[in-house]
């Protein structure tokens, strides 16, 4: 299991570099830029001049000039999806990746059970997003303290908990659809589609009360985001990651009963849509 | 079943959605012995070899490696094998020895590097060298490293030396035989007859999923059809070499010289030809690549009919 743990993590080191850095730079900026959008006089007045749709797709601009309200604004509101897209890819690629490639015929000769090698890769999916998400969370709580962002450093840490079991969420269920559908893409972008319908939802749930009924059944509902920073909804989190646990679970039992395929084999297909649609032509005449 | 064999198969079954790889394979392989399993592209050769790893959960029949059930203990039987598959893919990102490196943490770093370095220095291949750069010769150099570092007690081989220079196939035939000579059981499948021949102790031909024969690769050739051309001293009538069970005439040219088909052993044709003026006698043997050939044309006309 160890051994699958440090390979997972050493063959993603090029992407966990890459997002690091790349999140690490947002959020420095976004500290930086925090005394000055806060200080600029009449802001809030502003941002409630935006109209009243957009304003309620985004669940409101209302505090602002206030660190919970900055931060939700500017990070925690869209970072499922953003980091949601790292995930994905990771989850659906962790075990059928190395299949279509062909790898993990040789891998599964070796004295490794299903089980353990299963629960290594996914050992290296939480470990992948806990470092991505470590990383943002210094890059905000440290340069934090030369400005008036007025928060603690467990203040700052709260909302990536819940950010974190909701990417654990989208990663657990790219992961068992990899191994439902015919490909590691057919699974990612599922998944990817999912975890942005369930983003737009949401907005649209602010200005579509219908909506409202429908959204309790999606996990981004569940998401506290900086709301966070005053304290954590533990039940929140605890059903997130209780519905993960479920996906992983049911993931580790599909593994289990799986023929390993050899790069080149594929499972089933999805029916062209050229077949669908195709009509018997009539013959043609003599 | 017995715990003495390296390998034991019985009625085993696999199919592919409408596509039946396997129809009832029967296989039994001793230990320390160098077995070749013979067949074309699509015969269920892999497919055979992926389902004694469990890497594929057979319809039916039962399987023993090494005495174990490699569906119950999967990890106990592996640890004990090395395998080569047919199709090898690794890492890009890595080197051959980070790769190596990698396989041997998968052992639990239970192998001695040293001789790691051994296997590499006599298979002319480079530790430094980034996967991606390896041609299939190469990587097929590899795969055989890994199969071969840490001793395994049975070695699974799928197309060993595919991609291979002549002078490279010689050192693999040499290093299984020595790993044979160190106790291993050697099964390895080709659909290079030359190899078999040059190889195997015993031979396993399969054909459409089912094992059509099953024998050392000498007595194969024993027991196949051959054709003879009888010359006699002065015209005689040929009719009572028809009679001969399995001998069937070709052609004749006026009684001097005779052309036959024979099935199965000579004896009994030698004993009708001890009242004949025989002149000399020529016995055309097959290869073993007519043999095989032999068995994929009787296959395809037993279907066309």
């Amino acid at each position: 299991m160890l051994a699958e743990l440090k390979h997972t993590l050493r063959r993603k080191r090029g992407q966990l570099i890459g997002w690091a850095i790349g999140l690490a730079l947002y959020a420095l900026m976004m500290v930086s830029f925090f005394d000055s959008i806060v200080g600029i006089e009449g802001i809030q007045e502003m941002m409630q001049a935006y109209p009243e749709d957009l304003a309620a797709f985004f669940g409101g601009f209302g505090a602002m000039n206030t660190p919970k309200g900055y931060l939700e604004i500017y990070y925690f509101n869209y970072m499922p999806v953003i980091i949601g897209i790292f995930t994905v890819g990771v989850g659906a690629g962790l075990l059928v990746s190395d299949e279509e490639k062909g790898t993990l015929d040789l891998i599964l000769s070796y004295p490794v059970s299903r089980t353990a090698l299963f629960w290594g890769r996914v050992l290296g999916l939480l470990a992948l997003n806990a470092l991505v998400l470590l990383i943002a969370y210094l890059s905000w709580v440290l340069p934090a303290q030369g400005t008036g962002m007025d928060l603690t450093w467990i203040q700052i840490l709260r909302p990536f908990l819940p950010l974190f079991v909701q990417l654990v969420f989208f990663g657990a269920l790219a992961l068992l659809l990899s191994l439902v559908l015919p490909s590691v893409r057919s699974a990612g972008m599922l998944t990817g589609g999912i975890l942005v319908g369930n983003y737009l939802l949401i907005g649209l749930s602010n200005l579509n009360e219908d909506l409202r009924a429908f959204i309790e059944y999606t996990p981004l509902h569940y998401y506290q985001g900086a709301d966070a920073v005053d304290g954590l909804d533990w039940i929140w989190l605890g059903g997130i990651a209780g519905v993960s646990l479920v996906l992983v679970l049911l993931a580790w039992w599909r593994f289990q009963g799986r023929d390993i395929r050899v790069a080149g084999e594929g499972s089933w297909h999805l029916p062209a849509l050229s077949r669908l649609l195709r009509r018997d032509k009539p013959p043609l005449e003599a | 079943m017995t715990d003495n064999k390296a390998i034991q198969v019985r009625g085993l079954t696999k199919s592919y959605g409408k596509v039946r790889a396997l129809r009832g394979v029967d296989l039994e392989v001793d230990r320390g012995e160098i077995f070749g399993f013979l067949g074309p592209n699509g015969a269920g050769k892999t497919t055979t070899i992926r389902c004694l790893l469990d890497l594929i959960r057979p319809d039916s029949g039962q399987i023993r490696v090494l005495g174990l059930d490699p569906q119950a203990v999967p990890v106990a039987v592996r640890s004990s094998v090395g395998y080569l598959p047919g199709e090898l893919s690794m890492e890009d990102g890595l080197k051959v020895e980070g790769q190596l490196r990698y396989y041997l943490d998968l052992r639990g770093n239970q192998v001695d590097w040293d001789h790691v370095r051994e296997l590499s220095q006599r298979l002319d291949l480079d530790l430094s060298m980034p996967i991606k750069n390896l041609s299939k010769g190469n990587k097929q150099k590899v795969g055989m490293v890994q199969a071969l570092m840490h001793r395994p007690r049975l070695l699974l081989l799928d197309e060993p030396t595919a991609g291979l220079d002549p002078l490279m196939q010689q050192e693999v035939y040499r290093l299984l035989r020595e790993a044979q000579a160190n106790g291993a059981t050697v099964f390895f499948s080709t659909h290079i007859i030359s190899e078999v021949e040059t190889l195997a102790e015993r031979v396993a031909i399969i054909r459409e999923g089912v094992i059509v024969e099953e024998a050392q690769p000498g007595r194969l050739v024993s027991m196949a059809m051959r054709r003879m051309w009888i010359r006699f001293l002065k015209p005689v009538d040929p009719a009572p070499l028809e009679n001969v069970e399995g001998v069937t005439l070709l052609s004749q040219s006026n009684g001097l010289r005779v052309h036959l088909q024979v099935e199965r052993e000579l004896d009994g044709l030698i004993k009708a030809l001890a009242s004949f003026p025989v002149s000399d006698i020529e016995i055309e043997r097959p290869s073993l690549e007519e043999i095989f050939l032999a068995y994929y044309r009787a296959g395809s006309v037993e279907e066309g009919n």
